[in-house]
């Protein structure tokens, strides 16, 4: 019945019951989805893919085009501005362990910050020729909502964003351990440190149910290399244009 | 429930200032420069990290719903996706592992020693 009733608003679209049944379903799928990864604790049990696996069919299967549903979940979309705000706090937390050895942590993560966009971007440029698709994927290591933000101020695609950075995540987070253990790096820090770096927040959970205290590193990692990459990404992409075009 | 109306003014008070200043100087998002005044003023004291602590844990629990109007918008992308998926996926994942690879060696040539040494100076 529910269905039947978000069908009939879909038809006059951009009417305030559509927006309300579109918000409502996002939010109520998202919900469901967030429900099963904690009650089963599938950490590739993404909430978000699950949520999207639902409501693309759905889009497609009652015509509603993207437009339409982007103007009805306007306001979901909005409150990724405070909920960034938000991670002031956990920045603020991880700023007595930066203090001992900020100034080694900040050199490290900005060239690796650096050499991974110049290489995501570089790539995607030589294969594709998109700039809009390469600032996406050129922000793939960063934690999704800076990754969002930061590819909005740089007209990047902010759809692909989103899902270049849950394959990095992913595929570090799960092969990263075992890669680095392979290239004999062992210690706490360094394994904490290029997880984090490489696969933000899904990398730092999956480490830390392993080791808590390399996924300490991992969020340090994580959270600064995010603020780093929003101080370098705006000159180092029309940098790297010049050579593109 | 005082807390929760505190983190809240924080935060959009916070996120007014990066407007205002994203305004003047078009460096970063004003989401960001708002992220920057938050974590200031809770270091300054400013902010009581204790207050906000709760609410904002909920914030970032429940902040990934924020991301799928955004990511939807790859529904627009099938012809990219069926042309050049997996050369994206590939270079994506080629491309973490560069950055691993590399964080992984300099941290663990030149931080892992330095923090070993603090760890047996402290004990």
């Amino acid at each position: 019945m529910l269905v039947e009733w978000l069908n009939i608003s879909s038809i006059t679209a951009a009417n305030i019951a559509s927006t309300l049944s579109l918000s409502l379903l996002t939010l109520l799928l998202y919900q469901a989805a967030a429900y099963l990864q904690q009650k089963w604790q599938f950490i590739w049990l993404n909430p978000m893919i699950l949520t999207i696996l639902v409501l693309i069919p759905f889009l497609l299967y009652n015509q509603i085009n993207y437009q339409s549903y982007r103007q009805a979940t306007q306001f979901i979309h909005a409150l990724l501005e405070p909920a960034t705000v938000a991670l002031g706090f956990p920045l603020y937390q991880q700023l007595k362990t930066i203090r001992r050895y900020w100034q080694q942590l900040i050199s490290l993560l900005a060239l690796g910050v650096i050499i991974v966009i110049t290489l995501s971007f570089s790539i995607t440029m030589l294969l594709i020729h998109q700039p809009d698709i390469a600032i996406s994927l050129s922000l793939k290591s960063v934690t999704t909502p800076i990754g969002i933000a930061l590819t909005e101020q740089l007209s990047g695609d902010s759809s692909i964003t989103p899902f270049a950075i849950m394959i990095a995540g992913f595929s570090g987070a799960l092969l990263g351990p075992s890669w680095l253990r392979f290239i004999n790096i062992r210690s706490k820090i360094a394994t904490g440190l290029s997880i984090g770096a490489a696969s933000h927040v899904i990398g730092s959970i999956i480490l830390t149910r392993q080791d808590p205290s390399a996924g300490a590193y991992s969020s340090v990692a994580l959270i600064l290399s995010a603020v780093l990459t929003a101080f370098i990404i705006p000159i180092l992409i029309p940098f790297l244009m010049m050579f593109f075009t | 429930m005082k807390n929760v109306l505190y983190t809240a003014l924080a935060i959009a008070f916070c996120l007014g200032l990066g407007k205002l200043v994203n305004h003047f100087i078009a460096g970063l998002p004003a989401s960001l420069y708002g992220m920057i005044f938050y974590c200031l003023l809770l270091q300054l004291g400013w902010l009581s990290p204790n207050k906000v602590a709760h609410a904002n844990q909920w914030i970032i629990k429940h902040m990934g719903i924020c991301f799928i109007p955004a990511a939807v918008g790859v529904i627009n992308h099938y012809e990219l996706i069926k042309h050049h998926g997996f050369t994206i996926v590939i270079s994506i994942v080629f491309t973490t592992f560069i950055l691993l690879t590399f964080v992984g060696m300099v941290a663990e040539r030149y931080l892992a020693t330095s923090n070993d040494k603090s760890i047996e100076g402290s004990n």
